[in-house]
């Protein structure tokens, strides 16, 4: 595991710095499994959805998704964020997993919660870091594969991401 | 915020839980770990200095032994992280949340479900 985490590191340094200031999706999106060392990343928002959902189509989700973000943020550094999503957890259908995903972050992906029907709703909170004023996205993708998406845009008077 | 925790803090657990529960309830819950969650340090010439950044990347909930809900988490999370899950309370015992973070330390916070 710690290697592993050194390598990733290496190849995304490595490749920010082949590329310099260019964002590539390309050559950023080499096969790599979803796993939690390769989530953080620094990447642009399309290659990190690109990356994590392979240009599956997102669908609007407001129907059935309660994302709770405040709409002005005075410290990025402590955003908090909360999604419910209004859909059965039983083992036939449930949610599968919750992304909170920063659009301008420097790291957009900032968590994926695995959930199971044990969990009887599906919900969770986080406290988010926001470096910039800009839309935070819960998506949620069902045990079918279907991905439902909302967005918010969150006003944001003093980032919280440092470098 | 950064000057928050002193070292010997890092790795405390809080679970919160609503005072009473009843089997079958829905039940939210509420942790948090001290822990400085190191975000991405850019050197003078704004390269990110390569190193080997320490925060939280996976946070496991079990109960009764089977694993419920996890959170894979990047530094775009708070210092002191903050988390909040439900679970269905279907039998007394143990609910366990533990912190990984990329030094290989975990810490963990345990609460005893009892119905009354």
């Amino acid at each position: 595991m710690a290697s592993g985490q050194g390598m990733t590191r290496r190849r995304v340094l490595a490749t920010l710095g082949a590329a310099g200031v260019v964002t590539l999706a390309g050559v950023a999106l080499s096969p790599r499994t979803g796993g939690a060392q390769a989530l953080g990343q620094n990447e642009s928002l399309e290659a990190a959805l690109q990356r994590v959902f392979g240009g599956r189509p997102l669908r609007d989700g407001s129907a059935t998704i309660k994302f709770d973000v405040p709409l002005i943020a005075e410290n990025g550094a402590v955003v908090p964020v909360a999604v419910e999503v209004n859909a059965p957890m039983t083992p036939q259908s449930y949610v599968k997993h919750i992304y909170v995903v920063a659009d301008k972050n420097r790291i957009p992906i900032v968590t994926r919660v695995a959930l199971t029907p044990e969990s009887g709703q599906a919900y969770m909170g986080a406290n988010i870091r926001l470096g910039e004023t800009g839309d935070v996205r819960a998506i949620v993708e069902q045990s079918d594969g279907t991905l439902l998406q909302v967005k918010r845009e969150v006003k944001v008077t003093v980032g919280g991401c440092g470098g | 915020m950064g000057a928050g925790a002193s070292v010997s803090d890092i790795g405390k657990v809080r679970l919160r839980l609503p005072a009473s529960i009843k089997t079958g309830d829905v039940v939210r819950v509420r942790c948090l770990v001290i822990h400085p969650m190191e975000r991405v340090e850019r050197d003078k010439a704004g390269k990110i200095v390569d190193k080997k950044y320490r925060y939280i990347d996976k946070v496991t909930v079990t109960y009764l032994g089977r694993t419920i809900a996890s959170f894979d988490t990047t530094q775009s999370v708070s210092e002191n992280p903050f988390f909040a899950f439900t679970f269905k309370a279907t039998d007394p015992g143990k609910l366990a949340v533990t912190f990984h973070d990329t030094h290989g330390e975990t810490y963990e916070g345990t609460a005893d479900i009892r119905f009354g």
